[in-house]
């Protein structure tokens, strides 16, 4: 982190190596094609590169904060006119991302979307993934599901609350 | 609200997930920045959130390591010289509001859809009124036409009698042109002519004073007589008889005197002597 303040771009390489997978897999998840994923990655390298001496480490954890800069260029990029006319009414489920099993990278306490699928139940997990990965807002997920707005909201945090059990 | 049931309302997990307002966010830090509890309680939702993420780990493809790697530098450089470049991306916030991006291209929609329809009503206001001018203009442009034609029929009427006009002032005032005057005799006291006769070009032209409308199939014949003989002249048309104006009559070789008759309809060869209305000799 001091090298990536100080401007040193072979810090940009340990970057990579240790949280690509993880930005990777989210984007690919969010946008759904290998090419865009990539591209975005990129972008999003760039722009980690560019905002850097905006991150506040007080507001939050590095990993948290490069995750937010992928996860909005990749909802940018499928919020783009074209991308939505093409994929929009493409299943989440049929994503290539969702059949691939997670593999443990940086945290020995990482936990498998298996175990986590798990204990979130099928409404819960539908919702966090049309908000998280989906770019949707909790307005657009209670159109698409033909739910009231208060449960989507409910469903949301509950779904949060459980996920941060697992790993309290 | 007090800081538990804060965490509990379920507001930091919504803006772990980036779903609050301007506003709300903002609300949501100063709490933070206040209570260490709420800044743990964010920290976990974030670590949850993280290891979701983190669940969904893919190994990228081989080789992208350094198409991506070589793709930011080139980036990066490209972009260095611009310094506005970096002071974009900073100021933006990193968890953001998706709310009014969403809701744009339906709102954009609907505003279309309502300016469309009410650009075709106005255009159809617009094809009733024009259609109703063009409809007033034309008839306006019948009237116009008709009345242009019916001053042009007016104009060569007046045209061709100013040419006649003209022509018989030409004999009026012509030295060639001897004038005979016609008396009445017995048969029509009052009644008068005048023979206008050029001797060169035997023209004889009738012009009439005040002659007794001929009865019904009648007509009044004009005869030249030349040594006592009479020849026949040419018969009077209606307008000439009644003063209208003058009128050309057959040519005459030689004449020493001029007599009007009645006579039926298209001349007689001879003159009937009881109907003798005018005579001038000389």
């Amino acid at each position: 982190m001091q090298r990536l303040r100080a401007r040193d771009e072979s810090a940009m390489t340990l970057f990579y190596d240790k949280y690509s997978a993880a930005l990777y897999g989210v984007i690919l998840r969010i946008v759904k094609t290998e090419e865009v994923a990539e591209d975005v990655l990129q972008e999003g390298l760039v722009k980690i590169w560019h905002s850097f001496p905006s991150y506040d480490a007080t507001k939050g954890r590095l990993f948290t904060w490069v995750l937010n800069v992928c996860r909005n260029l990749a909802i940018d990029k499928i919020r783009s006119r074209q991308y939505r006319v093409s994929s929009r009414t493409q299943p989440l489920e049929g994503s290539a991302a969702l059949r691939q099993a997670a593999v443990p990278t940086f945290r020995p306490e990482h936990i498998g979307l298996q175990d986590m699928t798990a204990k979130l139940n099928p409404e819960q997990k539908q919702i966090i993934d049309l908000l998280y990965f989906g770019g949707f807002t909790q307005s657009e997920v209670a159109e698409e599901l033909n739910l009231p707005l208060g449960t989507v909201k409910t469903r949301a945090r509950a779904a949060i609350k459980v996920l941060s059990k697992l790993i309290r | 609200m007090n800081t538990q049931d804060y965490i509990e309302s379920g507001i930091l997990e919504e803006y772990a997930l980036g779903l609050l307002s301007e506003v709300e966010r903002a609300e949501v830090e100063r709490r933070a920045a206040e209570s260490p509890e709420i800044r743990q309680e964010l920290a976990t939702i974030a670590a949850a959130l993280e290891s979701y993420a983190q669940a969904h780990t893919h190994t990228p493809p081989a080789g992208m390591r350094e198409r991506v790697l070589a793709g930011w530098q080139a980036a990066i450089h490209q972009e260095a010289p611009s310094s506005a470049a970096p002071a974009g991306p900073a100021t933006e916030p990193v968890v953001r509001q998706l709310v009014p991006e969403a809701e744009a291209p339906a709102a954009r929609f609907s505003w279309l859809m309502a300016a469309s329809v009410a650009l075709l009503l106005f255009s159809a206001a617009a094809n009733l009124v024009l259609y109703n001018r063009w409809k007033d203009a034309e008839t306006s442009l019948v009237i116009a036409q008709s009345e242009q034609a019916r001053v042009a029929t007016t104009m060569q009427a007046v045209n061709k009698s100013l040419a006649s006009r003209t022509a018989e002032l030409s004999v009026l005032r012509s030295d060639e042109f001897k004038s005979i005057e016609l008396a009445g005799m017995p048969a029509a006291p009052t009644a008068k002519a005048r023979v206008l006769y050029n001797a060169a070009t035997k023209a004889v032209f009738v012009d009439v004073r005040n002659l007794p409308a001929p009865p019904a199939g009648k007509q009044y014949q004009l005869w030249a007589l030349d040594q006592g003989k009479p020849v026949d002249a040419g018969m009077l048309a209606a307008t000439t008889t009644a003063g209208d104006s003058l009128q050309q009559m057959k040519d005459i070789g030689s004449a020493q005197a001029f007599a009007m008759t009645v006579e039926p309809e298209g001349g007689s060869q001879n003159p009937t002597m009881e109907t003798l209305t005018v005579l001038g000799k000389f």
